[in-house]
């Protein structure tokens, strides 16, 4: 986040919820956590200068509720201070079908998260989760998003599903949604479906590049969110093309690149940050 | 270029100092950068509030044990900052040491920030610490002038007084010494502040020279916070490019300072208002806004080159 969205003109203001030596899929791991009261604290300091004016809050992973609840307080005041705030939410549950995080957030996402949220990036599980729908069929997977939308946010893109995808097992599926008003007031959906080349590695750190790069991506196209998902999945997959190649050369052949290794290659990936070579065409489904 | 950078200094959620003065250019730039956030405040001091939390020296040194135990404790540079807390410093010594075991080849980039315009801004036991401890390990040194008078214990009012003082910073230590800014008079006028800086460097017949520079740099009427962070991470950057080019490493960074600060000041002062004195906030720099500036500075300024000796 904050390397990608200043790269694109964003002034990125960042609260740090821990501060640990590196991510958790890591042999080892160490640091320190940032609590609810101290969070609350670094808000105070902004609200003080008077300058907790924002057009976007971001935010993912967390594993505590009270601090999510602190979250929530701060991007509903944030929304008085200014009506226009979009607060994009990636709502990190699990994937695959378990939770990572403890299930006591479930409650605080859906009900107090959710509705305060304008655009979300849930996986096919969480989407599942907060609605308490499965999806088999894309029809499910459209009723989900229309059942995420009327949670609050107008725009929901499922980043990755087990639905098949037309060009074959190489591929996944991923979907967006997003609702319009109309100038003469009527209410129209715009509805996208993705299919995103499989990478036979395990990222971590996508999907937070992913959230930056669709509220960046949707700040330029707010109406078209086929355009807006066509470069974010296309930065994705330079980014993550750029990844691959580098953590095989490191590992050696026959060998898979170690957690160091995969570390996003995004240094790297300036020029398809800020002008994506777009390699994914988004279809339109009704 | 693959080239790895830990850089230990503050965080602020808003605005332009330590690591968010320093990660973003250097990243743009091209350099992998591991941040430690010694501290975590809403916004810098000079704001009319700031809170926020500091990071201990056992913290430190927790998270340094992480990446130690991940084998991944090499860098080809390490940049510090400001510190206010003894042990703390004491700590990234010892972290510094232990990287140095580990790459001999490392360059340590240190900003000494003890004080400016003849006063201390930070507790008085620091001193000792910088002058015994953290300046020895130091291989690039970038005091202003009340720094590399405390330092070395004299007094700079001439050139010939820099350049003594230049000598005896190379002496503790550093191989490279910047003054990033001197109350000598400028020959270009009173709109000016001069700079120098002094690189030792071993031919490859084993004899040393030395290159000594010294530039003259528009004086801008604005307090600015963070432009010494953006100063020694531009300096790292160009002197990796540079390395046996100190001339030419000095006027790329006091380039891309002056295009940030031009940008930054323009705007502050639009944000202000005719005939107002533009706020701390209003103040914070335009790095976004400078990437251009950053990844290919126009030259501004032309550093002259005053003894290149061989002994």
């Amino acid at each position: 986040t904050s390397f990608t969205l200043p790269l694109l003109g964003f002034e990125v203001d960042s609260i740090n919820s821990v501060q640990f030596s590196n991510h958790t899929g890591y042999s080892h791991w160490k640091g320190q956590v940032l609590t609810a009261d101290e969070l609350h604290v670094l808000y105070e300091g902004i609200k003080l200068n008077n300058v907790h004016h924002y057009d976007y809050v971001l935010t993912g992973y967390t594993r505590d509720t009270s601090f999510l609840e602190m979250v929530v307080d701060i991007v509903q005041e944030l929304k008085r201070a200014n009506p226009n705030l979009v607060y994009v939410c990636d709502p990190v549950l699990g994937d695959h079908g378990s939770m990572y995080v403890p299930q006591n957030l479930y409650p605080v996402y859906k009900n107090k998260v959710v509705p305060v949220a304008d655009i979300i990036t849930p996986n096919q599980f969480e989407a599942e989760l907060l609605t308490g729908k499965n999806i088999s069929t894309e029809k499910d997977a459209v009723e989900v998003m229309d059942l995420l939308h009327a949670m609050g946010p107008d725009t929901v893109v499922i980043t990755s599903s087990d639905l098949p995808s037309r060009l074959g097992d190489r591929f996944l599926v991923s979907l967006g949604s997003q609702r319009h008003v109309r100038p003469d007031g009527s209410r129209t959906t715009q509805r996208v479906r993705l299919e995103v080349p499989k990478v036979d590695a395990v990222f971590v750190g996508t999907g937070d590049l992913f959230a930056a790069m669709l509220l960046a991506w949707t700040h330029h196209y707010p109406t078209d969110l086929k355009t807006a998902c066509e470069k974010t999945f296309s930065v994705m997959h330079h980014v993550i093309q750029r990844t691959i190649s580098y953590a095989h050369e490191l590992a050696g052949p026959g060998r898979r690149p170690s957690p160091p290794q995969l570390e996003l290659r995004m240094v790297q990936s300036k020029a398809d940050i800020e002008d994506p070579a777009i390699v994914t065409e988004a279809t339109v489904i009704s | 270029m693959e080239c790895r950078v830990l850089s230990i200094q503050s965080h602020v959620v808003r605005g332009y100092v330590g690591n968010k003065s320093a990660t973003f250019p250097l990243q743009v730039l091209g350099f992998e950068v591991d941040s430690i956030n010694s501290v975590q405040f809403s916004n810098h001091t000079g704001y009319g509030h700031w809170k926020g939390q500091v990071l201990t020296a056992e913290e430190l040194n927790v998270l340094y044990e992480g990446i130690k135990l991940n084998n991944v404790n090499h860098y080809d540079y390490i940049l510090t900052g400001y510190s206010r807390d003894i042990s703390f410093l004491e700590t990234v010594v010892d972290i510094i040491k232990e990287l140095k075991k580990a790459n001999s080849s490392l360059v340590y980039v240190c900003d000494p920030v003890m004080g400016d315009q003849g006063a201390m801004y930070v507790p008085e036991n620091l001193l000792p610490v910088y002058k015994n401890k953290v300046v020895p390990l130091a291989d690039i040194l970038t005091p202003n002038q009340f720094e590399a008078e405390l330092l070395t214990g004299r007094k700079i009012n001439t050139e010939e007084d820099a350049i003594e003082v230049m000598d005896l910073l190379h002496k503790m230590g550093p191989e490279t010494v910047v003054l990033t800014s001197t109350d000598l008079p400028s020959k270009q006028g009173d709109q000016f502040l001069v700079a120098l800086g002094s690189q030792k460097i071993k031919k490859p017949d084993g004899t040393n020279t030395d290159q000594k520079i010294c530039m003259d740099i528009p004086k801008v009427d604005a307090v600015f916070v963070g432009t010494g962070d953006l100063f020694a991470a531009m300096m790292l950057a160009w002197t990796h490019q540079h390395p046996k080019d100190l001339k030419t490493a000095c006027e790329k960074t006091v380039s891309v300072m002056h295009h940030v600060i031009k940008r930054t000041i323009t705007y502050a002062n639009e944000m202000a208002g005719p005939g107002k004195r533009p706020t701390p906030a209003q103040l914070e720099l335009r790095m976004v806004q400078s990437k251009a500036d950053i990844e290919n500075p126009a030259l501004v300024v032309e550093a002259k080159i005053l003894q290149k000796s061989s002994q």
